[in-house]
């Protein structure tokens, strides 16, 4: 099926977030300025911390603001602390202690939380907007993973980079992303990643929508379509010559994500072809709107369906581009 | 008396060097105005002239410094009072105050550490202070612990004498303003201080009584005070921040007393554009026009 990368093998969905782990500690391992800073919530890496350097875990109570600016303080000091815990809280509560005292600094804190278009959690937990809410606030780099074995390796780049990265990661109670990516990936913040190619239309994906654009494969080819999948981990800064190729070569552009559409990645691919080269467009994502509690069974899942980001969902907006591609 | 009388005299005379640079710095001669946030500048003064000119490692060659004493001014709406000791340390020259508000100059409307050496914290967001100085604070803490970076060879050879435990490499100062505390994040930040046993953190508010739309007490009770920031876990003192000798016996007083893990809150009261009756009387915030200019002319008459 498919013209894959070499770098990509499809295994069977795993919860990418042991690769969260996995990326904080093999950093932390080797650099003890790496400190974690929560909020009475579970951190990314926080067993081997317990374990290894519980001096090294700062917690701060159910108190985000002062955790974000404490944070830099200690960041002014040269420590690389990893603030952890939902979009909800880490980010939108301190969202101007994260501006004044990391962003207008650039402090090298890194910002690893969790939001999700869908679980089970409702309104409050079901974070749509956080991409949404941050892309505009300069110096800072934005991420998120589409599976297992590039959280593991976007975490670490994230933490060796120098400099504010926020990691958006999906919520616990998402359903989990395929196995995608294989361990000779090479990860490049910044950098957006073929991972299928085709000739017809582009879906650009962000994080778990990777699994569901490659679910999409099937259902085009059965109909003739050849899609190219692009899967654009950094969201701040956009790969802007990946998406401008894209458009050049496939000339039609779908773009996929698991939030509001407004201010995140469809719009911001949007404005790139729009001043470089207007391209047929269909975005898929949550549109202007707050998500609820879903069930989610492997048979079903109640949220999928209703903001149609599922599969079928997806290969219908390629259809729909295409369309628009024919029209043109 | 723990300092001497010849050293209070001398301060004086720096808190009127001090105060003559703030108003070079309102009077914005190169600005379309003169102004400024006088009032909460105008009760810095002597807390500001203490920290720098007599009580903080500063070193004139270095604002860097690694050991350099650490000081986080949390109503940073007031930074011209730093900006004013800036020049006076000698790490701008003279003329920058002429340049305050002015696009690419280093000495922003509100405070910009990243375009500011010297400066220690970007705030304009209020409430955010304490909690910088706290991770600073702890910072200080873990290097110590976690890094294995010792005490500098200065403490360690006072340490042998046993005439302080263990000496910080560096401690860390923040000044907030009594209408700041009205932010949550103060007391956040004040319970994450004692839970941490910050007692290389000293605490000092600017106590002007005044925010913008009034008594900082009838705008929302912050007293009582005292007992707020005891039942924190905090040391703490009330002294008039403008008598120079209460302020450095206070700031020395602190010294003595690290290691005892706790944080300290020197209560520091004050008068909100302090030095120049008019804008005593009328507790002025900030200010552009006539009331600025006519209370500049009396201060010039007053400290040169």
């Amino acid at each position: 099926m498919g013209d894959f990368s070499k770098y990509v093998s499809i295994g069977d969905p795993v919860d990418s977030r042991t690769g969260l782990d996995k990326g904080v500690i093999a950093v932390a391992e080797k650099n003890d300025r790496v400190v974690l800073v929560t909020a009475d919530l579970g951190a990314q890496g926080l067993g081997w911390f317990l374990k290894n350097a519980p001096e090294r875990i700062v917690e701060c109570g159910i108190a985000e603001a002062n955790a974000a600016v404490v944070a830099a303080g200690l960041a002014a000091e040269g420590f690389i602390p990893v603030l952890s815990g939902f979009v909800m809280s880490t980010i939108a509560r301190a969202h101007n202690q994260i501006r004044q005292s990391i962003l207008v600094d650039r402090f090298n804190v890194k910002i690893i939380a969790r939001e999700g278009a869908w679980s089970e959690m409702g309104i409050s937990h079901n974070y749509v907007e956080g991409i949404s809410a941050t892309r505009g606030m300069p110096n800072l780099v934005i991420m998120t993973p589409a599976d297992v074995t590039e959280a593991e390796k976007l975490v670490a780049a994230a933490l060796e980079y120098v400099g504010p990265v926020f990691v958006r990661t999906e919520s616990g109670q998402s359903p989990p992303p395929l196995r995608i990516f294989t361990d000779e990936y090479p990860f490049s913040i910044g950098k957006a990643v073929t991972v299928k190619e085709g000739r017809d239309v582009t879906i650009i994906t962000m994080g778990y929508m990777l699994t569901e654009a490659i679910r999409s494969v099937e259902i085009l080819e059965k109909e003739g379509i050849d899609v190219r999948i692009i899967n654009m981990s950094t969201i701040k800064p956009l790969d802007e010559e990946a998406i401008i190729r894209a458009a050049e070569e496939t000339g039609a552009i779908v773009t996929a994500e698991n939030g509001v559409i407004i201010g995140s990645l469809g719009e911001g691919v949007a404005g790139v072809l729009a001043e470089n080269i207007p391209t047929p467009m269909v975005m898929v994502g949550v549109d202007d709107e707050f998500s609820q509690s879903g069930r989610i069974t492997k048979e079903r899942d109640e949220l999928k369906d209703h903001f149609k980001l599922g599969a079928a969902d997806l290969a219908s907006a390629v259809r729909k581009c295409i369309g628009k591609k024919a029209k043109k | 008396m723990i300092n001497g009388e010849e050293l209070i005299k001398q301060l004086e005379e720096k808190a009127n060097v001090v105060r003559r640079n703030v108003f070079t710095i309102f009077e914005g001669t190169q600005n379309v105005h003169a102004q400024g946030h006088v009032g909460g500048t105008m009760s810095l003064i002597e807390l500001i002239t203490a920290l720098y000119f007599h009580h903080m490692k500063v070193n004139p060659n270095d604002p860097d410094w690694p050991e350099r004493d650490r000081l986080v001014l949390s109503k940073a709406h007031c930074c011209e009072a730093i900006y004013a000791a800036l020049v006076e340390i000698g790490w701008y020259p003279k003329e920058t105050l002429d340049t305050y508000y002015r696009f690419g100059s280093p000495f922003q409307g509100h405070a910009d550490r990243w375009c500011t050496p010297g400066l220690e914290f970007s705030g304009g967001s209020l409430g955010q202070g304490l909690s910088y100085a706290a991770g600073l604070a702890l910072a200080e803490k873990m290097k110590t612990g976690v890094l294995g970076e010792g005490p500098t060879d200065y403490a360690k050879k006072y340490m042998a004498q046993m005439i302080v435990k263990y000496n910080p490499t560096y401690r860390v100062y923040c000044i907030l303003g009594d209408g700041e505390c009205h932010e949550g994040q103060v007391w956040e930040a004040a319970m994450f201080a004692t839970r941490y046993k910050l007692d290389n953190l000293v605490t000092i508010i600017d106590y002007n009584k005044y925010c913008i739309m009034g008594s900082s007490n009838d705008v929302m009770p912050i007293e009582p005070f005292v007992d707020k920031w005891k039942s924190f876990g905090f040391w703490v003192t009330e002294i008039d921040g403008h008598n120079l000798r209460q302020v450095v016996d206070t700031l020395s007083l602190t010294n003595n007393l690290y290691g005892d893990g706790k944080p300290k809150c020197i209560i520091a009261h004050t008068v909100k554009g302090h030095g120049i009756s008019k804008w005593e009387d009328i507790h002025v915030h900030f200010s552009r026009g006539e009331v600025i200019s006519e209370g500049l002319k009396e201060g010039r008459v007053k400290y040169g």
